[in-house]
């Protein structure tokens, strides 16, 4: 049997993933995989279709544990992304909570990746609210070691904030909305100034499955006055409980 | 009286926008730049030829952002005698060549430019847009803003338009096929700078993938460097072996990221180098 390290990282965050989900059918833990599928776009980057596996769980009160990872489709065709974070709630009745994780993403066609370390503070959701704010550190990685998530140094490297703001403006009993921005998700992380928009929402289908759906686009140019809808992504799948 | 105070306010920011002297519907209705690098690759107005230089040994200075306002000052005086001093053959100007882009300040930076008295080449910056005629002007003026030019067989300027913050499937495609050909010693010279240190300000390209995607091409091409305007002072990062310079401004007084100045580069026994030049204003 080889040993650990001979396993690419993403390899082990699938398994993290499989793990989370097992963990989660025992019953031990509460435990929320979801697959998604979508699209991203943007114009003379690159449009692809997405395919993703999230797992989030709590395995005790006040820890959270979340792993994911995305694949590409008819472009940068291949792994894209994979993350994996934990949190602990550090004041409960606003859901306050510290969260660190770590990203790795990859454009395979242009041999171009980028590993990310976040530490957010996150509070919500309170009265449909939720808000996040932190930092960022972004080490992207060219050539032969694009797709290395283990490369911490690179000329490119630099600290940036992170901010979210949303709020869940309808909740009915099978279905709610949320809209606002976020800069960082579980695969992602922009760029301050690209100001990303967001809505996304559930559908309960049972008492533990959900459909779920997400579309966001983001601004460029916002620091020359000229600003454009840039980034455009849709995403849809299903959501088990456990 | 909170919701009083954000009406205020509202009215206040709404007021400063109606006051300054941008053309706000001009900015909304802007040729994108998707419709400009299709005017610039059609070939009206024709990219400019290269100047004749020294093929073994010439300079060529790279600043951006002269930013003409309504008092039309500029360091540009200035720089017409570093010109003398130093030996210089020709310059780039790296986009906001004006502040509001409106007619008298077209005119002023395109008299304050002709008057250093050595050819230059330009591209067009996001201020140079604020008015509705931005492009048009532009374009009689200065010709187009995405075009490439080889200097003495050796050196390949590649000009960028990045007004608008992004480059566009366009001008991506033309960016890879001008990279290509490895004879020439290639610079980018663009308005945006891509990377910016580690601890970067927001005055740059905004998409990570868009910028995963250019420093990839940049890398697989063997490019020298990727040049821009916009913030106004020297930055230096190196990313594996490609320099991302910011290339100072020739705005007057002292600007918010250092003195007014200029890149130097020199051409010499086969090889580029970079310095940069700091104009004291006092």
């Amino acid at each position: 049997m080889p040993a650990l390290s001979q396993y690419p990282h993403h390899v082990h965050v699938a398994r993290l993933t499989v793990l989370l989900v097992l963990v989660a059918a025992t019953g031990y833990a509460t435990a929320v995989p979801s697959v998604m599928l979508g699209y991203r776009g943007e114009p003379g980057v690159e449009a692809k279709m997405l395919a993703a596996v999230q797992a989030d769980l709590e395995p005790v009160r006040f820890l959270r544990v979340d792993a994911g990872i995305s694949f590409n489709l008819f472009q940068n065709t291949g792994l894209g992304a994979a993350g994996v974070g934990v949190g602990g709630v550090v004041y409960d009745p606003a859901g306050l909570t510290l969260r660190l994780a770590g990203q790795h993403q990859q454009w395979n066609d242009w041999q171009a990746g980028e590993n990310r370390l976040l530490l957010v503070l996150e509070a919500g959701p309170l009265f449909g609210f939720d808000a996040g704010f932190g930092l960022v550190r972004r080490v992207p990685v060219f050539g032969d070691m694009y797709c290395s998530p283990s490369v911490w140094g690179s000329g490119a490297a630099e600290w940036n904030y992170l901010y979210r703001l949303r709020w869940k403006f309808i909740r009915r009993e099978s279905w709610w909305l949320r809209a606002g921005f976020s800069t960082y998700d579980r695969f992602t992380a922009h760029n301050p100034q690209q100001f990303p928009l967001e809505a996304d929402g559930a559908y309960r289908l049972r008492d533990d499955l959900e459909l779920v759906a997400r579309a966001g686009t983001s601004i460029v140019g916002y620091s020359g006055g000229l600003v454009s809808f840039h980034e455009v992504e849709l995403g849809a799948g299903v959501r088990h409980g456990f | 009286m909170g919701s009083r105070r954000a009406f205020l306010f509202a009215l206040a920011g709404l007021l400063a926008l109606c006051a300054c002297e941008w053309d706000l519907w001009g900015i909304v209705t802007r040729p994108t730049v998707e419709d400009r690098v299709r005017d610039n690759l059609s070939g009206d107005p024709p990219a400019p030829g290269p100047v004749p230089v020294n093929p073994d040994s010439f300079r060529f200075a790279v600043f951006g952002d002269p930013q003409i306002k309504h008092d039309y000052l500029s360091s540009l005086g200035r720089f017409k005698q570093e010109v003398a001093d130093r030996g210089i053959d020709f310059f780039c100007v790296l986009g906001d060549l004006t502040n509001d882009a409106t007619p008298d300040e077209v005119d002023t930076v395109k008299l304050q430019l002709d008057r250093v008295g050595i050819p230059y080449y330009a591209t067009i910056g996001n201020h140079d847009l604020y008015q509705a005629d931005g492009w048009e002007r532009f374009k009689q003026n200065y010709g187009p803003s995405c075009y490439a030019v080889v200097i003495a067989d050796r050196v390949k300027l590649i000009f960028l338009d990045t007004a608008d913050g992004t480059i566009g499937p366009a001008q991506f495609d033309w960016l890879a096929s001008e990279l290509q050909d490895s004879s020439y010693i290639r610079l980018v010279l663009t308005h945006f700078p891509a990377y910016d240190g580690e601890k970067p300000i927001m005055w740059r390209l905004a998409s990570d993938a868009e910028r995963a995607k250019v420093q990839g091409l940049l890398e697989r091409y063997g490019a020298y460097a990727w040049c821009a305007g916009h913030i106004h002072g020297l930055r230096h990062t190196q990313v594996d072996a490609v320099h991302h310079l910011t290339c100072g401004a020739m705005a007057p007084g002292k600007l918010d990221y250092g003195n007014p100045g200029y890149l130097l580069f020199t051409f010499a026994r086969d090889s580029l180098s970079w310095e940069f030049v700091e104009l004291n204003w006092q």
